[in-house]
């Protein structure tokens, strides 16, 4: 009904060679189409209910080559591919040409694996080789044959930690596999095949650099291919492809157990991996020889390491397969940069798996934040997702309950009334989302949390009444003779502001990953920035009397007690990293807005509105979750709008947070992670120090603010004009 | 390729579409600049159901520039949606295209658009910077958003709310922070 045009589709040339489906036959739609064309004149178009923007731009124009994935095709199917020989089994009949043919389409394969990885489709990527599509003919052909089918195993490795993980929300065309053929009892032989071959070639390297008295014994070990000169180079650029393959699926079949010794092997397996990669890299010298000699130079945007274009791929044999949208154009990776993606995401995976699952919840925000610092790519994300939450608890071990009274020094394990609390399941439900919305790539990440953030402050009001109806009715107010569970719950409810303001600061500081604020809006986002800080940092330091108060408790209880001073001191410490990003976001905060004051900045100001709406729009979702509970815009005009730099040395906003990032750094000596941060806090505020000065002295300098030596604090730069 | 030193802007004519003859040239020029493919189903969506808001722009007869759009309820609110901005090369950094969204923006404000919204590449640095000078905001980036895999920012545009009298509560009690005020 869609279609308004007389397309010029002639019946003759339906070619017989595309099977018809199980439930489908072949029709001709001609006199279908000339009847609505003689109802429809040129330029109208059928409006109907189910005729909306996405259909509209769902039509496919045939015969369009953009649109109509049927078009241009070598092949009808894979067997006509077949049958004309384009990928002929075995590859070669010399030998060595063979092996350099089998060569080229391991690299390949990598190629098109990684690029499948980064958002492509399987079926336009790894599934466009025939010998991955049709392992059973290459059953005589060992090597080949074993690698395809290991390379079949890691994709349904691959998919199947990804769809667990359900990270899956933008990156969807990871997981669809349309009916692509996964076989997974045969291609789980493939490992112990691809153990046997490489058995073989490691002989064969033997043999050939064996003197020759040895040699004789094993001369009836057939070599690799024909030119003796070679075989050495050929048996070790096969070995450490095949490795790295081995490796690879070895990998991440022991991260699917984190329990147990699953990551000690699995960072085995990453090392020998990475080490093999290397080896790979190191072939290419070799590999490359022939085509050094004809002077090929556009071999870095090749995929193969031999610059070779592989037999046997066709990526539009599953043009029909990669439905529901028109097939994406694909731009393959080149070889050398499919290695770079191999290197991170192993280093990725590593890291994972050195993670020491402390059941502390500060201990795994701060872990998922840094491990996000590297933008990993989604396999490693989903790894990482599965390892947090498996059955609804942490690491699949410890309940949220537990995790969240950790925090402030409570053991909650004897309190079976408490853990199925209505709360305290919600609670769970809440934690979980936030944990697997962190491990989201960032774009994803911020519009989530902007999402729950009002979720969780529904959340903590109805908390709160109930909460506070039942300390009433509670008159001993001590843990000692009342209610445990009620003192559990109510200290949770203060912890649950904390939270929500983390999670508030983490949305704001996505926006400058992400370059969402532009420079005219940088005051406003450090005033903002500056209120939930300072919120975060009371409510921490609330935490921190909590805990020395239950700590004092227990030790009076308990002579032997040893009191964990490391955990009061380590949130100490971060509530003083807070003090000094509070004072860095007002030294910023007050430095714009008195360059605004004075011109010396543009004014945030278009034709059809004002700062008030972008101040709104940025910030709505905060608002919305009552984060700060009054005028937000009033409070920030009123804190902003007398500004001026004449003032600004006045100010020691800069020196605050340059003193107590130097006072900090100690503390942080064994965090090399938190102690670049504070170095860079650091850097910040020297930094603008000097500048407000040079400002508040020359009003004709030029001011921009850069991002050098903190991804979310600017440094000001100023210029003479 | 055209002198840019020769174009004299006064010579730049901005008419609103007028019909079907005007199709073929929104097409080509959409075809020629941006990443995306449109079907004629695309095109005929937004040029017949909001004729007001498509706008080309002319210099001596030959189309240079045009800009498509639609508007409707989105999430409880009226909003206006910019889907294609084409200036072609030579004509460029003249605000041709400021003046082409500027008149589509304007007819969306006068018929109750609440706010409008677009997407643009995130290395469309052109596109960026113009549509921050017209007052919008990234609102939020789109991870792989186009077909060849780049991140587009979706960029939003606010009306100011029309203003209503308003009663000022008296007793009103607001905590108020007096911060950087010194």
């Amino acid at each position: 009904m869609q279609k308004e045009e007389s397309s010029s589709i002639h019946n003759e040339s339906t070619n017989d060679s595309i099977p018809s489906g199980a439930n489908s036959v072949w029709a001709d739609v001609s006199p279908l189409l000339s009847a609505s064309c003689s109802d429809l004149h040129e330029g109208e178009l059928i409006h109907g209910d189910n005729f909306n923007l996405f259909a509209a731009m769902s039509a496919l124009e045939i015969m369009d080559p953009k649109m109509d994935s049927g078009m241009v095709s070598a092949f009808y199917s894979i067997d006509e591919a077949i049958e004309s020989g384009f990928a002929p089994v075995p590859i070669s009949s010399d030998r060595t040409v063979n092996v350099e043919s089998i060569i080229d389409i391991m690299d390949h394969l990598l190629v098109c694996e990684a690029t499948w990885h980064m958002g492509h489709s399987l079926a336009q990527t790894v599934f466009s080789c025939i010998y991955v599509l049709r392992p059973e003919r290459t059953s005589s052909q060992a090597l080949l044959h074993s690698y395809c089918r290991v390379i079949r195993a890691t994709c349904r490795a691959v998919v199947s930690v990804v769809s667990d993980a359900r990270t899956n929300e933008e990156d969807d065309l990871l997981t669809m596999t349309y009916g692509l053929p996964f076989n997974g009892d045969e291609d789980a032989k493939g490992l112990s095949l691809l153990n046997a071959v490489e058995e073989t070639i490691c002989r064969q390297l033997r043999a050939c650099k064996a003197t020759s008295s040895k040699r004789r014994l094993l001369e009836e070990l057939e070599p690799l291919q024909t030119n003796p000169h070679l075989e050495e180079s050929f048996c070790k650029a096969l070995l450490c492809r095949i490795r790295f393959r081995k490796h690879f699926l070895h990998t991440l079949n022991c991260m699917r157990r984190p329990q147990g010794r699953g990551f000690e092997l699995a960072r085995k397996h990453i090392a020998s991996c990475i080490s093999e990669l290397d080896y790979v890299l190191e072939s290419a010298e070799f590999l490359r020889l022939d085509l050094v000699e004809n002077g090929e130079n556009e071999i870095e945007e090749r995929t193969t390491a031999s610059g070779r274009h592989p037999i046997g791929f066709d990526s539009t044999l599953n043009k029909r397969l990669s439905a529901p949208t028109p097939p994406r154009a694909i731009k393959l990776l080149s070889w050398k940069k499919a290695l770079g993606y191999y290197v991170k995401l192993l280093h990725n995976l590593d890291e994972i798996c050195g993670f020491s699952l402390e059941p502390d919840l500060d201990f795994v925000l701060q872990f998922v934040i840094q491990f996000q610092k590297s933008r990993p790519d989604l396999v490693s994300r989903a790894h990482l997702q599965l390892l947090l939450v498996q059955d609804g608890k942490l690491f699949g071990r410890d309940t949220f309950l537990a995790i969240c009274a950790r925090g402030f020094g409570l053991d909650v394990t004897k309190d079976h009334a408490l853990q199925k609390n209505e709360y305290i399941l919600q609670l769970s439900q809440l934690m979980i989302n936030l944990l697997k919305i962190l491990c989201a790539n960032a774009p994803w990440q911020r519009r989530k949390l902007g999402k729950i953030l009002n979720d969780w402050s529904i959340f903590r009001v109805q908390m709160g009444i109930t909460v506070g109806q039942a300390m009433q009715q509670d008159t001993s107010r001590t843990p000692k003779n009342g209610d445990k569970s009620l003192f559990i719950l109510n200290h949770i409810y203060g912890w649950l502001e904390e939270q929500i303001s983390w999670v508030a600061l983490r949305f704001l500081m996505l926006g400058f990953d992400l370059e969402l604020y532009s420079p005219s809006e940088y005051c406003m986002v450090y005033w903002y920035m500056y209120i939930i800080l300072w919120k975060l940092a009371e409510k921490a330091r609330f935490r921190v009397l909590i805990i020395v108060n239950t700590e004092e408790r227990k030790a009076k209880k308990n002579k032997d007690y040893h009191r964990d001073m490391a955990r009061e001191d380590r949130i100490s410490l971060w509530v003083l990293l807070l003090q000094c990003q509070i004072s860095l976001s007002q030294g910023l905060t007050v430095m714009l807005s008195a360059l605004r004051n004075q011109g010396m900045c543009l004014k945030s100001q278009g034709p059809f509105n004002t700062e008030s709406e972008k101040f709104a729009q940025h910030f709505e979702l905060l608002q919305k979750a009552s984060l700060p509970e009054y005028d937000a815009y009033e409070s920030f005009t009123e804190s902003t709008s007398h500004t001026r730099l004449d003032y600004l040395p006045v100010y020691e906003y800069f020196r605050d947070a340059q003193k107590i990032a130097k006072d900090i750094k100690v503390g942080f000596a064994n965090d090399p992670d938190k102690l670049a941060e504070v170095r860079a806090l650091e850097q910040v505020a020297e930094h603008n120090i000097i500048a407000v000065n040079l400002i508040s002295q020359d009003c004709s300098l030029k001011v921009s603010f850069e991002f050098t030596h903190h991804p979310y604090f600017a440094s000001a730069v100023v210029r003479r004009s | 390729m055209e002198d840019k030193e020769k174009i004299d802007e006064a010579e730049i004519e901005y008419t609103s579409y007028a019909g079907e003859h005007h199709l073929p040239l929104i097409m080509s020029l959409v075809d020629q600049e941006l990443s995306e493919p449109y079907s004629i189903f695309t095109y005929r969506y937004f040029v017949y159901l909001w004729p007001q808001l498509c706008f080309l722009a002319f210099h001596k007869g030959r189309c240079v520039g045009t800009v498509v759009c639609k508007m409707g309820e989105h999430r409880q609110t009226y909003r206006g949606y910019i889907a294609m901005l084409v200036v072609i090369k030579p004509y460029r950094g003249r605000g041709i295209a400021t003046e082409l969204v500027t008149r589509s923006i304007k007819v969306m404000m006068e018929s109750g658009c609440e706010e409008v919204t677009l997407e643009a590449e995130v290395s469309n640095k052109g596109a960026l910077a113009l549509y921050g000078r017209l007052g919008f905001i990234r609102a939020k980036r789109l991870h792989h958003y186009y077909l060849n895999g780049m991140d587009a920012f979706r960029l939003k545009l606010l009306f100011p709310k029309p203003r209503v009298p308003q009663i000022a509560p008296q007793d009103q009690t607001q905590q108020k922070q007096e911060i950087f005020t010194g």
